[in-house]
């Protein structure tokens, strides 16, 4: 009988022991492929999932790669990438949530430096970053926007503007920063802030609608600021802010989810339709309300980006926001070149020239 | 810009999920006694009752120490079709989902009343301690006694906790119960009962408890490898229980019970390394039950119930300019429910249950009212006639509850009333002499309401007009117990099929335009599932006895909405198979016990996407081991036991970002005096 108990118990226990390494750990080892010539789509992924993504299509091997960060680093994104940008000889993620900045070399995806925005252990959550003359400017929500040398990756001053400040755009010697006072919601701010990168300071703030989140400027001395609107009352409205006399020149009524505009190029927004509609910034005018005239659809456009040198106009689809989306790739007369899959909510799209 | 429109929802997903109502009614049907049908009494007490006409899986006191179990979240853990959802550490969040469904169609019962949490539909396991609990049994369906408020009948699944019961004697009129336990993570949590007979017919019990944790431990971080300790998951509670037991006789019994429960808990977060998050619950309830039964047989059970639960939120880092957020919640409940049966004939009982609830939730902050808050309140009336036939070696019982639903608010649009119909068809036979074999089938239809948040939390337009979730469940199994002769004292085993169903599921999505209502009732989930269980311990032989207990579940739960992305994926957190074994040996005054859970991979997001980016999570297998000794110490009965719990050193995750701790050790030391 005591053999017997004993022996149930050492049998017992080996089945478990054999049971418990069974399992085998998903082991991710770095792979780092060089990559040219394409874009980066930065997929923010689901709000506390952890799981912002970085898909890499190359044009050359016309293939997507669906996470080259976590392939090239062995190590999720984090927390909801929202902004990347190419700057120099680095890239540049800002990861809002687990609030840092990482910083890769864009030919590999692999991290250079991570720079964690963090007053203590309170978390400033950045949002997005533009580069000026070596110096990089990312807005965080806890209201300042953030001076960064681009060589030494090191915090070098903050400049205080409104509350949530959203995306910034460089015209004029000046940056113009969106604050939308969104965590105060319902209690919006409703300022642009405008900082002359001279003295790294603040000279002046407009005021516009309610909300304000999306800023562009293109090449002939505007600035479009696109405000949310509080989501009841009082819908989404486009300012064009004259960037030398720094004052509101038109505040409109304006159906977008978003709104942006590269250099001489069109303005492409996102109707609340779910078209694609195109704004002319010489006459100032809607010139096209479905720039899509193959009919292809389009789930849930989610953001647009346009290629300078090519007139391409890159539509993400976010689909129901929870799984993976879609890139669709067009030519400038509205017709499908190509679509390829992207991660979960795919928004910022940074172009990889040769 | 969708950053924004998430935060709006951080509100929801970050929302306190654990507002519950502590310990509730002491047991008001222990024992149904009538004059015209005695109780089976079982002479082999040591084979575990199986025969219920619903399946079900229980635990007792007795056994807490061999799962090493300190809330009701442990002693389940090990149940077939149980899937706990668990967010790590003493203070973590612990939700039960049973047979695939989400932890909303889980009804808690504490000694027969509903532990109702309308705000958020899910009740927290791991504030529910065990101290005063005297079993705790898991009925899929509902209950199988008939004399039981409607509230029993209104969920897919049901867990029914009962606390101990004075049983003293004029030799010896007083039992004092003085505990701690301590270790891992800072564990030292003292506990006290005390049970008083004051007189033939009144006494009384008192328990209280005190935990404090600090909670680290180290994980292992997903992103980059690296060790980490967890941060801000320390956990204070306080807990003080009273109840008064009236007891004429076996036909004729009142209780009154009182119950205050506090604590304090930082919550880590899912993301950054060091998180502020605190939540704190202070909550108390009064409750009564009087039971009788008159020499016709007809019996009577009443009960009624006042709760308040206070819960306040902080976020101290969270950007807004009011210095982060500070919400305030207060769901008060009114209950009553009147239950009669009665013996119509040797073989056909039947009963009427009537329930009526009323529930209101208010909210505020520091800086005044929350955005747009409804401060609903709910009235609800369940009505529901049972009936209960034995024909030979058939046994049938069906029910058909009526639901009546109605909200106001004083912001916004309240959901329109509506009635809903329930049935349940349920059915045993048992084919041998010696009743030893039983086969059972059942058919039970019943839905979840929405929970105010669900249906009222920023909900721009005052309301989203959600409609309940539905579920249709149909089960067919067998029990088989055996008392045998030679080395094994006895062998049970069960084994159940069911298919599932699961329609106008709530699921929310964010949208860019919030004007459009982001939380709708589109889902529909199909699931097929078995749940298997052996029980067997050997005779007693030159004072050695060994045990073993294995439980089995396969659950193919997948999304069956056309609609979606995901159609005929599995859906989230939902391993397909699960396996739990227990194998004991005790010896004379000690016992030894191994615990040895293993689940298989599941996908966070229900998209059962493997490769990079996807959302596959490796499955885990966790040991736990524990050590218990029985001695005496100047002639009081005391018990030592320790406990290594992940005894193997495990890093494994339940809940995404959320892993779970290492190895841990638990000591723990109680004398009765």
């Amino acid at each position: 009988m005591k053999n017997l108990k004993l022996s149930t118990l050492i049998s017992a226990t080996a089945l478990s022991l054999t049971l418990a390494s069974c399992h085998k750990d998903k082991v991710v080892k770095p792979v780092t492929t060089p990559v040219t010539d394409g874009f980066y789509v930065l997929n923010q992924g689901g709000y506390t999932y952890n799981n912002s993504s970085l898909s890499f299509y190359s044009y050359t091997t016309k293939q997507t790669t669906p996470d080259i960060f976590a392939s090239a680093n062995g190590g999720g994104l984090g927390d909801t990438g929202n902004d990347i940008e190419i700057y120099g000889s680095k890239m540049y993620i800002v990861v809002n949530y687990s609030s840092y900045i990482d910083v890769v070399d864009p030919t590999t995806a692999k991290l250079i430096k991570q720079i964690k925005m963090f007053t203590g252990s309170v978390a400033r959550e950045p949002t997005n970053i533009v580069f000026y003359k070596g110096n990089a400017y990312v807005s965080s929500f806890d209201g300042t926007v953030a001076v960064i040398d681009t060589a030494s990756l090191a915090i070098t001053k903050n400049i205080t503007v409104g509350r949530n400040p959203e995306q910034l755009a460089i015209a004029n010697g000046k940056i113009y920063v969106a604050n939308s006072g969104g965590l105060d919601f319902p209690n919006y701010d409703n300022t642009v802030s405008i900082i002359d990168l001279a003295t790294q300071a603040v000279t002046k703030t407009l005021t516009v609608v309610t909300n304000p989140q999306d800023v562009s400027a293109d090449a002939n001395g505007n600035v479009y600021v696109l405000s949310y609107g509080d989501y009841n009352t009082i819908g989404p409205s486009l300012a064009v802010i004259d960037d030398n006399a720094d004052i509101v020149k038109s505040q409109t009524n304006f159906d977008a989810s978003t709104f942006t505009v590269q250099g001489d190029n069109n303005g492409y927004f996102i109707t609340s339709a779910g078209k694609i509609g195109v704004y002319n910034t010489k006459t100032q005018t809607i010139s096209q309300t479905n720039f899509v005239t193959d009919g292809t659809a389009i789930t849930t456009p989610f953001s647009v980006a346009v290629d300078s040198s090519t007139g391409e106009v890159f539509v993400t689809d976010a689909k129901d926001y929870q799984s993976n989306g879609q890139v669709f790739v067009f030519d400038k007369t509205g017709k499908k070149e190509y679509a390829i899959t992207a991660g979960i909510i795919p928004g910022k799209i940074a172009f990889l020239k040769k | 810009m969708v950053i924004i429109l998430q935060r709006v929802f951080k509100y929801f997903w970050y929302k306190p999920c654990c507002i519950i109502l502590l310990l509730l009614p002491a047991s008001l049907f222990a024992q149904q006694d009538t004059t015209k049908k005695l109780k089976e009494v079982k002479i082999s007490s040591a084979i575990p009752k199986l025969q219920a006409i619903t399946p079900f899986q229980s635990i007792s006191s007795s056994d807490f120490g061999m799962y090493s179990a300190l809330t009701v979240a442990d002693a389940i853990r090990d149940f077939a079709g149980v899937n706990i959802k668990d967010y790590g550490g003493i203070g973590g969040i612990k939700t039960a989902s049973v047979r695939g469904f989400g932890a909303n169609h889980t009804g808690i019962l504490y000694d027969g009343i509903a532990i109702n949490d309308a705000e958020n539909g899910q009740v927290d396991l791991s504030k529910l301690n065990l101290n005063g609990v005297q079993q705790i049994t898991l009925y899929n369906a509902q209950p199988d006694n008939i004399l039981t408020p409607a509230q029993s009948f209104a969920s897919a699944s049901v867990i029914a906790i009962k606390t101990i019961q004075p049983n003293l004697t004029a030799d010896k009129p007083y039992e004092v119960l003085l505990g701690v336990n301590g270790g891992s993570f800072g564990l030292i949590n003292p506990y006290l009962q005390w049970q008083q007979r004051i007189s033939n017919r009144w006494s009384f019990t008192v328990n209280s408890y005190l935990e404090n944790a600090n909670g680290k431990y180290k994980y292992k971080n997903e992103l980059n490898d690296s060790t980490q300790t967890r941060n801000n998951a320390d956990v204070s509670d306080q807990q003080a229980d009273g109840a008064l037991y009236w007891t004429k006789n076996d036909s004729n019994k009142f209780n009154l019970h009182v119950n205050y429960y506090n604590s304090d808990r930082g919550l880590p977060s899912a993301v950054l390394p060091v998180s502020h998050e605190r939540l704190w619950n202070n909550n108390w309830f009064l409750q009564s039950g009087y039971e009788h039964t008159w020499d016709d047989g007809l019996q009577l059970l009443v009960n009624a119930k006042l709760s308040r639960e206070y819960t306040r939120y902080r976020d101290p880092d969270f950007l807004n300019s009011q210095g982060g957020l500070d919400d305030r919640y207060t769901q008060r409940e009114l209950y009553q429910s009147t239950a009669l049966a009665y013996h119509f004939t040797s073989n056909w009982e039947a009963s009427y249950s009537a329930d009526f609830s009323f529930t209101d939730l208010g909210a505020s902050s520091p800086i005044g009212s929350i955005y747009k808050y409804a401060y609903p309140s709910r009235f609800t009336l369940l009505n529901v006639l049972v009936s209960k036939l034995t024909l030979g070696r058939w046994l049938f019982q069906g029910d058909l509850l009526q639901t009546y639903v109605n909200e106001q608010v004083k912001e916004g649009t309240a959901t329109p009333a509506k009635n809903n119909w329930s049935p349940t068809l349920m059915a045993s036979f048992r084919p041998l002499k010696n009743n030893d074999l039983q086969l059972r089938a059942f058919y039970k239809d019943i839905f979840r309401e929405p929970t105010f948040d669900e249906q009222y939390f920023f909900a721009i337009n005052g309301s989203r007009n959600l409609k309940p979730e539905y579920t249709k469940q149909y089960d067919l199994g067998f029990t088989y117990r055996k008392g045998l002769e030679g080395l094994l004292d006895y062998l049970s085993f069960t084994a159940d099929g069911y298919y599932n169903k699961v329609t106008n599921k709530i699921v929310a999505i964010p949208t860019q335009n919030l004007e459009i209502t982001s939380i709708t009732n589109l889902g529909k989930v199909r699931i097929e599932g078995t749940d298997i269980g052996l029980k067997t311990q050997t005779k007693l032989n030159n004072g050695w006895r060994e045990s073993l207990s294995v439980n089995y579940s396969y659950q193919y739960a997948v999304d069956v909405d056309k609609n979606t992305a995901y159609y005929l994926q599995q859906i989230a957190y939902t391993p397909k198979n699960t396996v739990a074994l227990n194998a004991g040996a005790d010896y004379k005054d000690m016992g030894l016990y191994f615990n040895q859970i293993i689940a298989s991979s599941r996908y966070y997001l229900g998209q059962s996407n493997p490769g990079i980016g996807g959302d596959y999570m490796n499955g885990y297998a966790v040991s736990d081991l524990s050590f218990i000794y029985k001695l005496t110490i100047a002639n009081k009965r005391a018990v030592f036991s320790a406990h290594a719990q992940n005894l193997f050193n495990e890093n494994y995750v339940i809940v995404r970002s959320f892993p779970m701790p290492g190895r841990s050790y638990l000591l723990s030391f109680q004398i009765t005096i």
